[in-house]
């Protein structure tokens, strides 16, 4: 039954790793910045809904609070930080640097302001149940994956039935295009990190719920995002979602085969085998430059 | 009028320079930032509380100031603060803590016979890092052989490990592999998790799977915690055991850490003597009568112990040197510290009894002292 314990738990992972991806996906995918800071926004979403349950807000104010959090954080760093850097040209790596400096800040301001110690919500959503012997299960898991099916058939349907979804689409092939258009690229933009910010909200509430939280937390989120970006194919969302549950699931079920400490090498064993069989990604477009 | 001015000012800067220079400096390399900066809180309340009371008592003919700088609990920043303790500052002894903090400033330690004194990283190892680098806690290897008779003495002879994959993880499996069999004890798995893991759940089912009657979590700071509630919001039901690292105010009141055993130092703090009841006194008076952890005693022992090491030098008319504070050390037999009298072994850490202890309503009941020794 171990096998079916560890795919359980690597789907319930893979669903936390999914979201966020999506979200890191959906920003860079559409205006092609290295948004380091994506791990930030989690942080920041997960810190504001452990404020707000610290606070007796009670779940659902908490979760609009951590979404309302990340997606202005999104916004800010699009319109004050990113913005600036490429009106004057910019290049990638200053947008990465930029980008890195700022998660760095924000993981220092939220440690001084809840500690940097670590915090968790005590809640019974984190707590298993044993579904039949030896296999044990927690209501978080089917909300995680619950979460991760309803999220992305809602955003693939703003995406593809939307004008603003089909402009977000378009704003990844051609910035010029959308002008031509009478459309705003910078309004696209910050759009897109609104949605994508807001897709780490429920992998934050989640953790927060779950595993608990310290401010370092981010490094770790991003490092997944990316790693997951990279298998699904880079600016494909669907990819991002499929990776993310592929490397959940490769974490736990490398459980089975190898000893405990090469768990989270696998995710990266798989990114390496990615980019040297199929460079563009499992979903991704190859492209000639 | 000018000059008089002048010459007045620079008479109170010179005086007032001088004043700072003839502080008595001694370093710390405690983690201040990152995952385990809690540790970096607690460490530096039992050496400020040192501090006040050597300077309140006049001890040193001039104030005793503590130089801290951050380690991240990591090598390499922990490197990079020790040398400028010891290339800038000049200190002559350095508060340190973590295994691998510890072992990495040792050699700087040794070469500039600087005395680095650790009260908080528990692997074996440290007791063997030279001369100058002196242990004012029990190892972990005393404390794994206190644990494990306990375990077994009450039915738990299957234990399972979960450990960081670093040297206090490693040593802490070594000496599990070590004691069980001499309880009809079995290691029945073995897991170690990298420093940066925060996701247990798989680690859980494979607890689960060893039919473990115990789980013995070796980790620290954040990770330690989130094991132990991951493990039991994943469905473990054995018995949770963890070393002197689990007693933080953080990992004590999480509400599945409720009745996790764990080892620290034995700190008898019903001693008569005036050291101990001064320092529980006044700790509790600044602490909302919170009673003091293994941890703050620690360093506040390892201050008291440069106070009390500096004061014999001032007195025998020596500078406050690493050597001189070693050659003291070997020469004092015993030293009156909180807890009581206490002897340094020849390999410069210090003995004490290991005391088993269960957290009951989210803080640690004394269940038996072991006198290892």
């Amino acid at each position: 039954m171990l096998w079916l314990q560890l795919t359980l738990t690597g789907l319930q992972t893979g669903a936390l790793y999914a979201l966020t991806a999506v979200g890191f996906s959906l920003i860079f995918g559409a205006t092609r910045v290295f948004h380091f800071a994506h791990g930030a926004a989690f942080v920041l979403a997960a810190y504001v809904f452990y404020w707000a349950d610290t606070a007796g807000l009670g779940m659902i104010p908490g979760i609009v609070l951590a979404a309302l959090a990340a997606m202005a954080f999104g916004v800010a760093m699009d319109r004050l930080v990113y913005a600036p850097i490429q009106r004057h040209e910019g290049s990638f790596f200053t947008v990465f640097v930029a980008s890195f400096g700022i998660g760095i800040v924000v993981e220092n301001v939220v440690g001084m302001v809840f500690g940097r110690s670590f915090v968790t919500i005590d809640s019974t959503l984190s707590q298993s149940r044993e579904l039949m012997e030896g296999v044990y299960v927690a209501p978080l898991a089917w909300i995680a994956i619950a979460c991760a099916a309803v999220f992305f058939a809602a955003l693939q349907l703003f995406l593809r039935r939307t004008h603003t979804g089909m402009a977000l689409r378009a704003l990844a092939d051609s910035p010029e295009l959308i002008r031509v258009f009478g459309l705003d690229p910078r309004r696209l933009s910050s759009i897109a990190f609104a949605l994508g910010s807001a897709l780490v909200v429920p992998g934050a509430v989640m953790t927060a719920l779950g595993s608990g939280l310290n401010p370092a937390l981010g490094h770790h989120v991003m490092l997944i995002s990316l790693a997951a970006t990279i298998v699904g194919g880079i600016g494909s969302i669907g990819g991002a979602l499929v990776a993310g549950f592929v490397l959940g699931l490769a974490e736990n079920l490398a459980l089975i085969a190898f000893p405990s400490q090469w768990s989270e090498a696998v995710t990266f064993a798989i990114l390496f085998l990615v980019i040297i069989l199929r460079p563009a990604g499992l979903f991704g477009r190859a492209t000639a430059h | 009028m000018r000059a008089r001015v002048w010459a007045a000012t620079a008479a109170v800067c010179m005086l007032a320079g001088g004043a700072f220079g003839k502080d008595v400096e001694i370093g710390a390399v405690f983690p201040m930032s990152g995952t385990n900066a809690i540790y970096g809180d607690v460490f530096k309340s039992g050496a400020d509380l040192a501090a006040e009371h050597i300077n309140a008592d006049h001890m040193l003919k001039e104030p005793l100031k503590i130089l801290y700088e951050d380690s991240q609990a990591l090598p390499q920043p922990a490197v990079v603060a020790m040398t400028k303790l010891v290339e800038v500052k000049q200190v002559p002894y350095v508060l340190s803590a973590f295994t691998g903090v510890s072992k990495a400033i040792s050699t700087l330690a040794q070469r500039s016979q600087t005395v680095a004194v650790n009260g908080g990283g528990v692997g074996p190892d440290l007791a063997k890092l030279g001369d100058y680098f002196w242990n004012v806690i029990p190892l972990a290897n005393l404390e794994v052989r206190a644990m494990v008779p306990y375990l077994a003495k009450h039915g738990m002879k299957k234990v399972a490990l979960v450990y960081v994959d670093d040297p206090l993880g490693q040593s802490i499996l070594d000496e599990l592999n070590a004691n069980l069999p001499k309880v009809d004890g079995k290691l029945v798995a073995e897991l170690s998790v990298p420093t940066s893991t925060q996701n247990f759940s798989g680690i859980a089912a494979k607890v689960r799977a060893s039919g473990a009657d115990a789980v013995y979590i070796a980790s620290y700071g954040a990770q330690q915690i989130q094991i132990a509630k991951q493990l039991r919001d994943n469905g473990v039901k054995a018995q949770l055991a963890s070393y002197s690292g689990f007693s933080t105010p953080d990992a004590l009141k999480l509400p599945q850490a409720e009745g996790l055993l764990y080892t620290t130092q034995a700190v008898n703090y019903k001693a008569g003597d005036k050291v101990t009841q001064r320092f529980l006194a006044d700790y509790q008076k600044a602490h909302d009568g919170k009673k003091p952890s293994a941890y703050i005693v620690n360093y506040y022992n390892a201050v008291l112990l440069f106070g009390i090491l500096a004061q014999k030098l001032e007195e025998a008319g020596k500078p406050i040197t690493g050597a001189n504070l070693l050659a003291e050390r070997k020469a004092t037999k015993s030293f009156d510290l909180v807890g009581g009298t206490v002897s340094f072994q020849d390999n410069g850490t210090l003995l004490a009894p290991i005391q088993v202890n269960k957290i009951v309503d989210g803080a640690g009941q004394p269940q038996e002292t072991v006198d290892i020794n």
